[in-house]
């Protein structure tokens, strides 16, 4: 809207509307994440017994932690990783079935189910398909044995956990590129066509750089989904194991808080890894968000 | 006079603005202040670039932008403080903003049924007006259902339903194509004679200007340049603003200087004898130049440099002394020499203007 | 376009190929080893076709587990975030664009922010604030020394407890504080040319009628779209389920799923019967995906413009 001064001027309105969100919000959101910063200065115990300023304390205690750079270092090596395959794998199906092809409809249909199948179910399921005993690859272990064994070899645990994350990152992130290729005018293809670019070739010189912003979205939200909803896969799938291996920091988070009741180091933990998450954020819009905001 | 004509008859408001001025912040001061009292019963045409200013303008007296200072009187009642339904005010909107999820007849009694009618009211109002407007058989269609032109009527049905005595237009016409906008045009002049309403019509359109209004309110920055009818807006503008706004192609403009006995173009030839001293703008019409020795007026030499021959007539762009003049001739009236030309500039038809402010210097050619 | 484009368009069926082969195979060896008894799964592993025994294993789903009522559980807890979430994200998207109100800005930034950081990061410390709601409140009355006036007074301090834990409010109210429908309405609303606001106020329209009337009946796609994907997102949540929900009958079935399957390697699981789980569980949300596809995809790229 062009100027303020046409819009309702009520004064209590807008607030009583806003309310019951912003009381959820507030409840739920903000209070947690303070509470999460309060408690990493604090010596809390379980079961209300009581809580004891200590300071950096708890910072130091994490920090020395080994077993905290390690599932730090998971965290980091699954996202990239993980991410970037969630964004890659979608963009290629999406420029795919942006082509007028008899399998872009069914495809278009079909790639957006796993939707509807839970992190947890799709992570149960993928623990039976790549169970070394009964799964999909036991044959090979007839054969060759011992070369799948998710339960045994960290790298294995975590070829199944990306596997099963990038399965269930498909839908939003294929939606959302190939709505972007398809707000591509198609006069765009004809110009280029024009200056004699063919289709293989108009894939990187117009489909790509057009999407840009859409890539730059996914990505961002797929960072954080991806340090987020591993937690239902690992849970599932490994258990952390083996030997941890695949301990991500949700995951580290969630044991010492809630199996381990050490909710000063789980808190510290949670406020460093959302200083973590926010900082990545900022930093993509800084690097990347910049340059990609095309006037069409 | 039949009976629709008078079952849609409003009373006609006067506006007053009263020093009204609209500004965001300290530096951008869209309308600094104005006052202009524009009559009950009155077709205002306000003409401008855009950016004038002018649809802030229809919106402060609509109560869609609130005023930085000043009075709002319709119909002599204080309004700037109100709310917009508490005006008298119906507005025709640019994209004509009809409610697409309502039927034509919803969108048209919206108002009514907000205002509390009965329905029956209601229902008889919309009927007589969709008659006037041509639209009985649309009222159950959505909009999304109907043509450009129709959904303008809807929007100019769903405006004067209420009997308003205020009509505001948002350059309505400007999103239809060439033929639809002149029937339009002449259907709102005849619809503006049957139910008589105030109205403040904004265009950048000078054709719509000419041919609708009363009188043209011309906006520049902020500022009217000149409220007058349509003859006194082209015959005698009151700024090279306005002679370059109003007429196509526009009013030339020159460079003039007088010595006390002639004016001399910047090239030194003389086109007027008038004694004036200082530097000028001289204008003049395009079709009020002659191409044949007339006794008395002064001749100048020009050379052509195209012609655009639009059938009724022609149009030479000639160079003279650094500038380019047009000249409107008789279609197929050739000079005799293509490239050299003689024009003579009568001096009743000459305009003068100060080379500072660009206002006009009324009288400069009177016979002394 | 005259132009020969087979070699790419080859390529991409093939890749499309893939990807549905990539999508399906899971759910089809999900259904097909559901449909297999445990000890055709002994001798043979894996099923690559479909058996007779779907419903028996469906049926001990029935017998053997809770899941059938984790799953009403899952479908009252889903139906109430989609529902909350579109009511009152459409009540502060509206008051956000249309009221002329200075601290409209900073509001949106702090619902925006929700986004960034999900409730899987900040598990540990809304699950204390969910075991007692006034946690703040009481915290707010300890700072200010309100509660040491008041033990002064009435020689008793005052602690406020309701502990929302184990409860449908519970797992539904953190899942709500979540900022995409804000942002989805609040883009949409932007979309409305501004003409149609100001017609309606011209027509006399107030801040309530111009929400009914105008602005509800135009968003009726963008409900569909926020209440599918919010509704598929509330069934299909873990972890929060996982810790707010402490009995069996009060989780949902996603988390019922997951604890049918054995935590240690040993024997073999009873996989068919775990799959009929799997089967049951994703059930009602992919015949939504199925039926309401239209909404759902709307909804997604609705969420990032």
């Amino acid at each position: 809207m062009s100027s303020d001064s046409s819009l309702f001027s009520n004064r209590w309105l807008p607030l009583i509307l806003v309310a019951p969100f912003m009381l959820l919000v507030v409840l739920f959101f903000y209070v947690p994440i303070f509470q999460a910063f309060y408690w990493s200065f604090f010596l809390e115990r379980p079961f209300g017994g009581g809580s004891e300023f200590i300071g950096f304390d708890n910072f130091s205690r994490v920090l020395a932690d080994p077993e905290f750079w390690e599932a730090g270092w998971r965290t980091l090596v699954f996202m990239v990783i993980a991410s970037s395959l969630a964004v890659v794998v979608p963009l290629i199906l999406a420029v795919a079935a942006d082509r007028k092809i008899r399998l872009s409809l069914p495809a278009r249909n079909v790639l957006v189910w796993p939707k509807g199948v839970a992190g947890a179910s799709i992570g149960v399921i993928f623990a039976f398909i790549f169970n070394p005993f009964v799964g999909i690859l036991a044959p090979l272990n007839g054969m060759f044995p011992g070369i799948w064994a998710p339960g045994l070899d960290g790298t294995d645990a975590f070829i199944t956990l990306i596997a099963a994350h990038v399965w269930g990152g498909i839908p939003f992130n294929f939606v959302i590129l190939l709505a972007g290729l398809r707000s591509i005018p198609y006069t765009m293809y004809q110009a280029a066509a024009m200056d004699g670019a063919g289709p293989w070739r108009r894939i990187f010189d117009v489909q790509l750089p057009l999407i840009m912003p859409q890539l730059f979205l996914t990505l961002v939200l797929e960072f954080t989904e991806s340090v987020t909803s591993a937690f239902a896969l690992i849970d599932t799938i490994t258990h952390g194991g083996p030997g941890g291996a695949t301990t991500l920091l949700v995951y580290k988070i969630y044991t010492d808080g809630f199996n381990g009741y050490d909710l000063s180091g789980a808190s510290t933990q949670t406020a460093i890894l959302m200083v973590f998450v926010v900082i990545l954020t900022a930093a993509q819009f800084v690097f990347l968000g910049r340059r990609v905001n095309y006037e069409r | 006079m039949n009976a629709i004509d008078t079952a849609i008859r409003a009373a006609a408001a006067s506006i007053t603005l009263a020093g009204i001025t609209k500004s965001y912040d300290a530096d951008t001061v869209v309308i600094p202040p104005m006052d202009v009292e524009l009559k009950a019963g009155e077709f205002t045409v306000v003409l401008g670039p855009s950016g004038c200013g002018k649809s802030t303008l229809l919106q402060m007296i609509a109560g869609l932008e609130r005023v930085s200072g000043g009075r709002i009187l319709i119909g002599g009642r204080e309004v700037q403080d109100l709310e917009p339904k508490h005006r008298g005010c119906a507005m025709v909107f640019q994209n004509y903003a009809l409610y697409p999820h309502m039927t034509v007849g919803e969108n048209m009694t919206y108002s009514l049924k907000v205002a509390g009618m009965p329905k029956a009211e209601r229902v008889e109002r919309v009927a007589a007006v969709a008659k006037m407007l041509g639209l009985s058989g649309y009222l159950h269609r959505k909009p999304g259902q109907l043509s450009g032109g129709q959904r303008q009527r809807v929007a100019i049905g769903r405006a004067i339903v209420r009997e308003p005595g205020v009509l505001l237009f948002d350059e309505p016409l400007s999103n239809l194509d060439a033929q639809l906008r002149h029937d339009m045009r002449v259907e709102l002049a005849e619809l503006h004679r049957r139910i008589g309403a105030t109205s403040v019509f904004v265009t950048h359109d000078q054709v719509e200007a000419m041919t609708l209004a009363d009188r043209i309110l011309i906006l520049n920055k902020g500022r009217i340049e000149q409220f007058d009818t349509p003859k006194a807006i082209y015959h005698s503008p009151a700024s090279v603003f306005v002679a370059k706004f109003i007429g196509a192609p526009p009013m030339n403009i020159l460079p003039v200087t007088g010595d006390g006995s002639v004016l001399r173009l910047s090239d030194g030839q003389v086109v007027a004898e008038v004694s004036l001293s200082g530097s000028f703008q001289l204008g003049i019409r395009p079709e009020d130049i002659a191409m044949e020795g007339r006794v008395g007026d002064p001749a100048v030499k020009a050379s052509l440099r195209f012609r655009e021959d639009l059938g009724s007539h022609s149009i030479l762009a000639a160079d003279l002394a650094d500038s380019v003049v047009r000249v409107a001739t008789p279609f197929g009236a050739d000079p005799a020499d293509a490239l050299h030309l003689t024009l003579i500039f009568p001096k009743s038809r000459l305009h003068l203007f100060d080379a500072a402010t660009g206002r006009a210097i009324p009288g400069a050619f009177r016979a002394h | 376009m005259i132009e020969n484009a087979r070699s790419i368009n080859i390529a991409a069926s093939l890749i499309l190929i893939v990807g549905i082969v990539y999508i399906i195979g899971p759910l089809y060896l999900t259904l097909s080893t559901a449909s297999q008894s445990y000890e055709f799964m002994l001798r043979n592993g894996l099923a690559w076709y479909p058996g007779d025994q779907l419903f028996i294993n469906i049926g001990r789903i029935f017998t053997e587990t809770r899941i059938p009522v984790q799953m009403l559980n899952s479908l009252t807890v889903a139906l109430s975030i989609a529902f909350f979430t579109c009511i009152l994200s459409f009540l502060t998207a509206y008051a956000l664009v249309y009221f002329r109100i200075r601290w409209a800005g900073v509001v949106f930034a702090l619902i925006l922010a929700t986004i960034m950081l999900p409730l899987d990061i900040r598990v540990i410390t809304t699950y204390q604030v969910a075991s007692n709601v006034f946690s703040p409140l009481n915290a707010v009355l300890d700072a200010t020394g309100l509660n040491d006036l008041i033990a002064a007074i009435f020689g008793a301090r005052i602690e406020f407890e309701w502990s929302v834990l184990n409860t449908h409010f519970g797992l539904v109210a953190p899942l709500v504080a979540h900022g995409t429908g804000t942002f989805l309405f609040r883009q949409f609303f932007r979309t409305l040319p501004a003409d149609l606001f100001k017609a309606a106020r011209m027509d006399g329209a107030g801040p309530i009628r111009f929400m009914v009337d105008v602005l509800l009946p135009l968003s009726r796609t963008s409900f569909a779209a926020l209440f599918v994907l919010t509704f598929l997102s509330g069934w299909t949540q873990y972890l929060w389920p996982l810790v707010a929900a402490s009995t069996p009958d009060m989780t949902t079935a996603v988390v019922g799923l997951a604890r049918l399957a054995p935590d240690q390697d040993g024997a073999v699981p009873d996989f068919p019967m775990i799959m009929a789980g799997a089967v049951l569980v994703s059930l009602i949300p992919l015949a939504m995906i199925a039926f309401l596809q239209r909404y759902l995809v709307q909804g997604l790229v609705l969420s990032e413009k």
